[in-house]
């Protein structure tokens, strides 16, 4: 065993910090108790650890919730960029099964965290719009493989970039994101061609929005379609968030000032 | 007590008759008594009386003696309908002479009855409250907002007495000027430091509902121009270039909306 021993001290030697994933609090109360800084990463901050940071998405797939977790550590100042992480998670939902060791600056910052955290939209509503997102992504409307697009935050600025396609549905109907009910009737609009405009505070000002933004200097990867430009170009003129369920690939990708920032899989949610 | 029962009952039955029957009665009573302590006991049960209670301090209390507010409580009816029928064996057999002394119990025992029915809830009520409070206010991460479920619960425990006390006859007009003094109080200041609360509030209805502007639309507002970012119950949030104003809803009101069409 001590191959395997030295293995382990070799991953878990000389390190700065520990990230622990939604520990559960007999985990974490060893930790609390040493020396090395200890951050907790999670949905909820169950074991009231004083260095936390939140996890707004169940991300299933380990790098992206390692990311999500390091880049808002970063970002809140609890590692500075050379800092050597081991982060300890579970891979396969049966309690700690793995430790990874991670250099903050291993990987290029993509702004995951930012665009929950530092958008001008609520971090709840950015999370209620991918989590409607997702469902849709995964059960598609009726069946059929569905895209939908929604541009979250800044409503005023995105609803004098763009026009009317049709009557707007939610005149005068005072609905937020995040409640069951309107989520099943966001998604019985999503055949709806056009953008969803949602306020920063959760209000769906619109559908049936053709977004007019001009797309000049707008760097998203080639082969994306129309919907994927224009939630990258109205995200650089305005302070925005766009959200895009692709119809073709069937992926959920966000964008923030002109540039993709994270792409998810439906399917693993 | 129009019908004078006991003196009915002693001109139909002879002295050794009326003895009888008080006995019965007696029998009855418990009979009745153990069926109203059944019955209240699950009828509260079954209005889940006793999970609605559950944390409180007063249950508690009575957990730690073996027993539970709504066992209490239905003990409670059941010695009352106990004590009840003894007093009117008693008055019936005439065993004792002291009519008026008995007469007056009876009057004055549904009283005693309510004042300790008041005191019960009063203090379950009082507790309950409180919880909920403290559960609402729980987001309030501000030490002083802990006295305001305390403030709740103290009121409730203060009402409760009161009508305890003037149950059983105990001059509570001093306490009730009180009441009203700090009634009046509390709804006095809430309503100065409501005051612009309230107004914007009533403004905002009226903007929700007709929407003379909505999000995107420049306007002009309290001198102030720019597009409407957000709008809800107390404030409107108009931007311009690298400015917010936040409008409280009163002001919208007051000044006019000058929309602004190029």
């Amino acid at each position: 065993m001590t191959a395997l021993d030295d293995l382990l001290d070799g991953v878990v030697s000389d390190v700065d910090v520990v990230l622990l994933f939604s520990p559960s609090t007999s985990a974490f109360e060893p930790f609390e108790a040493a020396e090395l800084p200890v951050v907790v990463v999670g949905s909820e901050n169950t074991v009231d650890a004083e260095q936390f940071v939140e996890l707004p998405l169940e991300f299933s797939d380990i790098t992206g919730r390692i990311r999500f977790g390091l880049e808002g550590a970063v970002d809140q100042g609890l590692v500075t960029g050379e800092d050597t992480a081991v982060c300890v998670t579970e891979a396969f939902g049966d309690g700690i099964d793995t430790v990874m060791r991670v250099r903050a600056d291993q990987f290029s910052r993509t702004g995951v965290y930012d665009l929950f955290v530092n958008s001008r939209a609520e971090p709840a509503v950015v999370r209620d719009v991918f989590e409607v997102c997702i469902e849709l992504g995964k059960k598609g409307q009726k069946g059929k493989q569905v895209g939908a697009l929604f541009v979250v935050g800044d409503a005023g600025k995105v609803m004098n970039k763009s026009r009317p396609l049709s009557y707007n549905p939610f005149e005068k109907s005072h609905v937020h994101v995040g409640d069951p009910i309107v989520n099943v009737m966001l998604k019985e609009f999503s055949r709806l061609d056009g953008a969803f405009v949602i306020s920063d505070s959760g209000k769906i000002v619109s559908a049936y929005r053709y977004l007019e933004p001009s797309a000049e200097g707008v760097d998203i990867p080639k082969g994306l379609g129309a919907r994927h430009m224009a939630a990258g170009a109205i995200t650089r003129d305005t302070n925005a968030v766009g959200i895009v369920l692709s119809e073709s690939d069937g992926m959920v990708r966000a964008f923030k000032g002109g540039e993709l920032v994270l792409e998810l899989d439906p399917e693993e949610y | 007590m129009q019908f004078d029962w006991p003196q009915f009952v002693r001109q139909v039955f002879s002295r050794e008759t009326a003895v009888t029957v008080s006995v019965a009665i007696l029998i009855v009573g418990l009979v009745i008594a153990y069926f109203a302590w059944r019955w209240v006991d699950s009828l509260l049960r079954a209005a889940d009386v006793d999970t609605a209670v559950e944390g409180t301090p007063f249950e508690r209390t009575a957990q730690s003696f073996g027993t539970s507010t709504v066992s209490i409580i239905s003990q409670l009816t059941a010695l009352f309908v106990y004590i009840a029928a003894i007093v009117l064996a008693l008055n019936i057999a005439q065993l004792l002479d002291a009519q008026l002394f008995w007469a007056q119990l009876t009057g004055y025992l549904p009283r005693l009855f309510i004042a300790a029915l008041a005191i019960v809830l009063g203090l379950v009520a009082g507790d309950k409250m409180a919880l909920v409070v403290s559960d609402r206010l729980r987001s309030i991460k501000l030490p002083e907002a802990e006295i305001i479920p305390e403030l709740v619960k103290y009121s409730v425990f203060y009402i409760a007495a009161l009508l305890a006390l003037s149950q059983i006859g105990v001059a509570t007009n001093a306490l009730l000027i009180l009441l009203a003094a700090y009634a009046f109080g509390l709804v006095f200041l809430s309503g100065l430091a409501f005051k612009d609360l309230l107004a914007a509030s009533a403004a905002g209805i009226y903007l929700l509902l007709v929407e003379p502007y909505a999000i995107g639309d420049k306007v002009e507002i309290d001198d102030k121009r720019g597009i409407v970012q957000e709008v809800d119950m107390f404030v409107t949030h108009i931007e311009t270039d690298g400015e917010e104003y936040v409008i409280p809803n009163q002001r919208v009101m007051k000044s006019g909306i000058v929309r602004i069409r190029e």
